[in-house]
């Protein structure tokens, strides 16, 4: 038998999740669940002012307080290492860079006792005016190095002002969008004991050994003195990809009293200190010929960063990859603000970047006279449109467009906005394209072969919700040539071989190339008939290092129905329907609940979810799920995913390309352009909420 | 985590006991029924109440819907769902339903009671724009006996009742005439929040006028508010559309909502005025036999 033979038993098959049944009868262990002996509680305080520093801190009340240990802050917490993430550098200045930061911490017996003691430590500031409003004109917009992670800020091609002097048609409008907040089903939380000198942390995280590296680096420990485990976590979307303040406050904690100490974020602090997406302004410019061809393409991003440290989302760098046109320019810019870190999440840069462009799009449709998807299919490419020579492994942009059409019904669209009634409903449809870049990252592995038949993978992978057990548990399988009830992947530890986070919608390539690697290894040990137990393992480093120059992307088109209450301004959704092209699907159940979550998400960025920046006390306001709004079941009417089959054997060994974050990319756009058919009204502010629809006063 | 501050707890067995219970531990002890409000207000520490009386299993004695000739009396610990499936209700009553149906989720609703609802107080509460449509009055015990309050009378400001230290709401009364006809209008930012706004309104048609109404609107107000000017406009006059329309107007003039991430001024008072016009033309469609 060889490995091609097997290679697609299990994958491709709608494999139920490996750990359903643990997780639907509680017995899945998660962070806050592990209770060691003896266990104490830490609670942060949080800053009460938005820039200052703390002059002083009144303890007394708070130490008074029964079961009460210890208060930590600038004072008594001992000194970390230099350098590190300045948003994990807990206690270590008494400057205040943003209203909510962790600047104290109160340990405590119990967690009552804990929370008590929080409430009653005074701390007294120096307060300093606050900058925390994100505007275009901002005297401190600067443009970064790079945008998140490695990408050029600016990029220009031929001439955009010339271009679009000179078109026939074009459009130049402004797109903005609000901070978005991520907000998983489990709080970031975590439970720290050392032992022996060594830090052990149950910790909820997108990827064990990345936090176990980064987490000694802020102790200034080798890496091999601390493990990180984290078997099963509740959502992360990016905000649970880097070590937030908690994980190192219960290991400091722990290290101070001695015991150890569990710390739970709370909803409410995640509004702070867990990370967001920025808000962004956007100038999009685009300029086509008498056809529809594009002849310029402008995208240009104001965002926003804290004053700790420059996160730069890459919000331009979709429009790099969609379009032909041969003027070309893309450009960041960023504010430093007395605001949290910005961070990832889901598709960061493509998501909202993708809101400005394809709603662009749309308008330059109506401006062309020409049907949007048309429009898109002229200025389709196969190769890179910045570098004009790149070929893509694979790209079916094109074929999403023309099967959700055909699926959703499209040809018999009246083009003409605000005419379709039903009652005192207008009802409209849109279009969007979606993308995600399709990246790969190294990894170790290990398999083997025990003597009663069955096989351990190890890869120290993270499994936050979205199946990536089950689907390493099918790669796996297939690699081995064996049914997947023999295999047991062992994910979520730092002791694990080492592997990257569940990111960049990259873990199940990454992860699955490794995987594969290892299995291979093992078969050709077993078809030397080594002895068992036999084991193998592998690292993807060099075969990632030498993979060929390739555009690699997943694509997709977003259709959406909309309804809008023509009194009232409500917007209902009747019909969401994605269509991807995104090489093979490794397990179609999981992977269908990837693509409506994402797009479910996506509906919400459209329609509700907004974070409220208070100028005058430099904070967010709603700070919970009944203040920010969030889609719930009964807003998603009909909601439908599909893929197209596509073969790119450029990609990795499974032939798959990332699917976490490209049903959150475009869907928005749709809903906005559908909304437009709908009413007439292009809104260019997300969220679309009712009372920009309806013109009061 | 969100974890209450510590509280003493005790189950009711009757419901003189917990009013006597009530009595003995003053202003710090609080009814629990379906706690969908308070308890999140303990774990938010918006609440810290020292002593909880649990009244679940008084069902027996609070919880109905039935016709009282004249009158349908509601036990205060009815859920909210008993309220959605009560085919008595449905019949006099259709505001409730249509309320109902856009109360939180099934979760909420499966727990939660009338009860609570009335006495949590929230300005952006549905039933208690419905109970002010429909004239409802509140039955409300102490240790010196009962007495019924109007629901003009009942909320005195925001989470702020009627109800007295030592004191239970025991029931709510929905006095029947002929001609009735109710509905609810609410339009939220997404499924199962709070209101933008809502108005409740009930109609009693007599030889085609409008013999009476009431009109309650949730969300535009720091309590509950009661459109009396509108309720005056339509009084004696024959239903039209143009007659809604000026009444949604006043309804505009006459809330004061407040601008939140739910809307700003304008948009709300524009929303109450729609969603008075729609709850009046439905409520007498209703009671007229003509709902479409």
């Amino acid at each position: 038998m060889t490995a091609t033979d097997t290679l697609t038993r299990a994958i491709g098959t709608p494999l139920a999740r490996i750990e359903g049944r643990e997780k639907v009868t509680g017995e899945a262990r998660y962070a806050y669940e592990y209770q060691p002996e003896n266990v104490a509680y830490a609670e942060p305080v949080q800053a009460h002012i938005a820039r200052g520093e703390i002059r002083s801190v009144d303890a007394s009340e708070t130490l008074a307080q029964p079961g009460v240990i210890a208060v930590i802050w600038n004072e008594n917490a001992p000194k970390l290492a230099d350098g590190a993430d300045a948003e994990l550098a807990l206690f270590q200045s008494r400057r205040v860079a943003y209203r909510g930061q962790y600047v104290a911490a109160v340990v405590a017996d119990t967690q009552e006792a804990a929370r008590e003691g929080q409430r009653l430590l005074r701390i007294d500031y120096v307060e300093e005016p606050h900058d925390v409003v994100l505007r275009e004109n901002h005297p401190k917009l600067y443009t970064p190095e790079k945008v998140n992670p490695s990408f050029p800020a600016h990029m220009e091609k031929g001439n955009v002002e010339a271009a679009l002097a000179s078109a026939a048609a074009s459009v130049d409008v402004t797109y903005r969008t609000p901070a978005f907040h991520n907000n998983a089903m489990e709080p970031h939380a975590t439970v720290a004991l050392w032992q022996d000198g060594d830090l052990i942390l149950y910790d909820s995280n997108q990827g064990a050994p990345a936090h176990r590296d980064a987490i000694a680096g802020v102790f200034d420990l080798p890496p091999e003195r601390v493990r990180v485990i984290a078997p099963h976590v509740g959502g992360g979307f990016g905000s649970k990809g880097t070590p937030r303040p908690q994980a190192i406050l219960a290991a400091m904690a722990a290290q101070m009293v001695e015991r150890p100490v569990k710390v739970a974020v709370t909803r409410q602090q995640m509004f702070a200190v867990t990370g967001y997406r920025t808000p962004t302004i956007q100038r999009m410019r685009l300029g086509a010929d008498a056809e529809g061809r594009l002849t310029a393409i402008s995208h240009e991003v104001v965002e926003q960063t804290s004053t700790l440290k420059e996160f730069a989302e890459q919000t331009a760098t979709a429009t790099r990859v969609m379009y032909a046109a041969p003027n070309r320019l893309t450009t960041h810019q960023l504010a430093r603000l007395d605001v949290p870190t910005p961070s990832w999440m889901r598709a960061p840069g493509e998501c909202p970047g993708m809101f400005a462009l394809e709603s662009a799009m749309d308008e330059l449709a109506i401006a062309c006279g020409i049907d949007p998807i048309e429009l898109r299919a002229l200025n389709d490419t196969q190769v890179d449109p910045e570098d004009g020579e790149t070929p893509f492994s694979s790209r079916d942009l094109v074929g999403c467009l023309r099967e959700g059409a055909e699926r959703f019904g499209w040809a018999e669209r009246d083009p003409t906005p605000g005419v379709r009634r039903d009652g005192r409903w207008l009802v409209g449809t849109g279009v969007a394209s979606s993308t995600y870049p399709a990246y790969r990252r190294a990894a170790q592995a290990s398999a083997r072969a025990e003597a009663d038949g069955s096989f351990v993978v190890r890869v120290g992978a993270a499994d936050i919700g979205t199946g990536a057990r089950t689907a390493l548990t099918q790669i796996a399988g297939d690699a081995l040539g064996t049914s997947v009830d023999r295999v047991r992947v062992e994910i979520g530890d730092s002791a694990l071989p080492k592997a990257g986070v569940a990111g960049g919608s990259m873990g199940t390539a990454s992860w699955g190339t490794a995987v594969v690697r290892a299995c291979e290894a093992l078969r050709a040990k077993l078809d030397d008939n080594a002895e068992l137990p036999a084991e193998a393992e592998a690292d993807t480093s060099e075969e990632i290092e030498q993979q060929k120059k390739r555009a690699r992307h997943g694509f997709g088109a977003q259709f959406a129905e909309v309804r809008v209450d023509s009194d009232s301004g409500e917007v209902r959704v009747p019909r969401l329907l994605g269509v991807f092209a995104v090489g093979r699907i490794i397990n179609p159940r999981t992977a269908r609940s990837q693509f409506i979550g994402g797009m479910t998400m996506g509906m919400g960025m459209a329609l509700h979810e907004e974070s409220v920046m208070d100028a005058a006390f430099g904070d967010y306001v709603n700070r919970d799920l009944a203040q920010y709004h969030v889609p719930s079941h009964a807003d998603v009417q009909s909601i439908e995913a599909a893929w197209l089959d596509e073969e790119d054997d450029e990609l990795n060994p499974m032939g798959s390309k990332g699917i976490g974050e490209i049903g959150i990319v475009g869907t928005a756009a749709a809903i906005a352009n559908a909304v437009h058919h709908a009413t007439g009204k292009r809104v260019r502010e997300l969220p679309i909420r009712l009372d920009r629809l309806i013109e009061c006063a | 985590m969100q974890t209450p501050a510590s509280f003493d707890y005790e189950r009711a067995t009757s419901v003189e006991g917990a009013i006597a219970s009530l009595a003995r531990l003053g202003p710090e002890a609080r009814v629990i029924a379906g706690g969908h409000s308070l308890l999140p207000m303990m774990k938010l520490r918006l609440a810290q109440p020292e002593h909880l009386i649990d009244i679940n299993d008084l069902e027996a004695e609070l919880s109905y819907i039935r016709d009282e000739g004249g009158e349908i009396a509601i036990g205060a610990l009815t859920r909210h769902v008993d309220l959605l499936k009560s085919e008595l209700l449905a019949q006099h009553f259709p505001v409730f339903r249509d309320a109902e149906e856009v109360i939180a989720d099934p979760v909420v609703r499966n727990r939660g009671t009338i009860g609570g609802s009335l006495c949590q107080a929230d300005p952006a509460e549905d039933l208690s724009a419905v109970c002010t449509a429909v004239k409802a009055k509140a039955v409300i015990r102490g240790t010196d006996g009962q007495r019924v309050v109007p629901m003009d009378e009942f909320h005195v400001a925001p989470y702020m009742t009627a109800v007295n230290d030592g004191e239970l709401l025991t029931e709510i009364r929905l006095p029947l005439f002929p001609g009735a006809g109710s509905a609810h209008e609410k339009v939220e930012r997404r499924a199962g929040d709070w209101a933008i706004a809502a108005a409740s309104a009930a109609v009693w048609v007599d030889r085609s006028t409008i013999h009476d109404v009431g009109i309650g609107l949730s969300a535009v107000g720091l309590t509950t508010v009661h459109l009396k000017r509108a309720e005056e406009l339509l009084r004696g006059k024959p239903p039209s559309e143009e007659l809604f329309q000026q009444a949604g107007q006043v309804a505009s003039e006459d809330c004061s909502p407040m601008a939140d991430g739910r809307g700003p001024v304008d948009y709300k008072r524009h929303l109450a005025g729609v969603l008075t016009k729609r709850a009046l033309s439905r409520a007498t469609a209703r009671a007229l036999k003509q709902e479409a």
